[in-house]
């Protein structure tokens, strides 16, 4: 049965709230009011210790939006969310970028040595008098171990599509805590930041979260040999 | 049935160092006639122009994606049976068999090397 006073207390939250939002004042005033209720109730007296155990997460749960309130107001006043988090994206971005350009010169070189290769192969194979069949062969081979190491760095540069995938991901992911950080900011009477923020600001906050895609981690996602199964009972 | 190393493919991915990646496995396989485009859309406006005999495309890119370009392809009269191998990070099930739905020939997961990239070949066009 709900006490008379929990139900007047109830309504008066009722009549209070504002929009969707009930501070959090009010939430801990009727968790302690909901507590008291219990602890004065026979009927429930001998509440089960789920019921107990969910008393006290609604009690730490007020003391939750309480220090998150507290939090947040810090986190406006730091410029947190409108200055911090997009600089931390500005720096991942500048990570991504900055991979590209060595993978790109490493890449480079790669083909500078493959060049290079070619050349000194023909010009050994041109050269007059001839050189030792023999000797020739033992540098064809150098050369084509040569190759075979470029090509694995031109394999070992998949890195920098994977990892800028990943990135990219975190991006994302940094875009979305950034968007309800500043939605949390708005709802907890923060209203006042609201001036600060530029039309595509409030606009992302109205966007649906996108959806966050990239390359699977280790251990996640199937791997070649899993896909390799797969396509052998489907082709 | 001997593997026509002059064949035209198209490396299709909006990454340029994965496109540029692929194109030098490719070559170090022996292929030399080899064009790019970073999505589906462009790669399917080069198609109009030039013919391809095998495509090799990623999976996630802007405006229109590996998986879009290849219904593209299978739905065309020209193309509907070209050879194509989908290169990707989505190592997701679901992926891999709405690709071999939509019509793949094969699929490769990033990270690969050029081993991989040259069985692939093999399985789809045969040995060379």
């Amino acid at each position: 049965m709900v006490s008379t006073k929990l139900m007047e207390r109830i309504a008066a939250l009722e009549a209070a709230q504002h929009g969707d939002m009930v501070p959090a004042a009010q939430v801990w005033d009727l968790v302690a009011a909901v507590k008291g209720m219990f602890g004065q109730d026979d009927s429930v007296g001998t509440h089960t210790k789920g019921s107990a155990q969910l008393y006290q997460e609604l009690g730490e749960l007020a003391k939750f939006i309480n220090q998150a309130k507290k939090e947040l107001t810090e986190v406006a006043t730091g410029d947190v969310a409108l200055s911090h988090l997009p600089q931390a994206t500005n720096q991942l971005d500048a990570i991504v970028a900055m991979t590209e350009q060595a993978t790109s010169q490493i890449m480079d070189e790669c083909d500078g040595l493959t060049m290079f290769h070619n050349d000194l192969r023909e010009k050994l194979l041109s050269m007059d008098p001839p050189l030792d069949p023999d000797a020739l062969a033992g540098i064809d081979d150098a050369l084509t171990n040569a190759q075979t190491s470029i090509t694995k760095v031109y394999e070992a540069c998949n890195f920098q599509d994977i990892t800028s995938q990943r990135i990219q991901k975190v991006v994302k992911a940094l875009h979305e805590i950034e968007r309800q950080v500043l939605r949390m900011v708005v709802v907890f009477g923060l209203q006042e930041r609201e001036g600060d923020l530029d039309a595509d600001t409030k606009a992302m906050l109205q966007e649906d979260a996108a959806l966050l895609n990239g390359p699977a981690l280790a251990g996640q996602g199937l791997e070649q040999d899993d896909i390799d199964a797969i396509l052998s009972k489907l082709l | 049935m001997a593997v026509d190393k002059n064949m035209r493919i198209l490396v299709v991915d909006d990454a340029q160092t994965m496109r540029r990646i692929i194109v030098n496995l490719l070559r170090q396989l022996g292929f030399t006639n080899i064009i790019e485009a970073d999505d589906g859309t462009s790669a399917w406006e080069r198609m109009q122009s030039e013919h391809v005999d095998f495509v090799v495309s990623d999976w996630n890119m802007p405006k229109m994606t590996g998986f879009d370009f290849l219904k593209l392809l299978r739905s065309s009269e020209k193309y509907k049976a070209t050879p194509f191998i989908m290169v990707t990070a989505e190592g997701k099930r679901e992926n891999v068999i709405a690709a071999v739905q939509a019509g793949v020939s094969n699929y490769i997961v990033k990270p690969f090397n050029a081993a991989t990239l040259k069985e692939k070949l093999v399985k789809v066009v045969g040995d060379f």
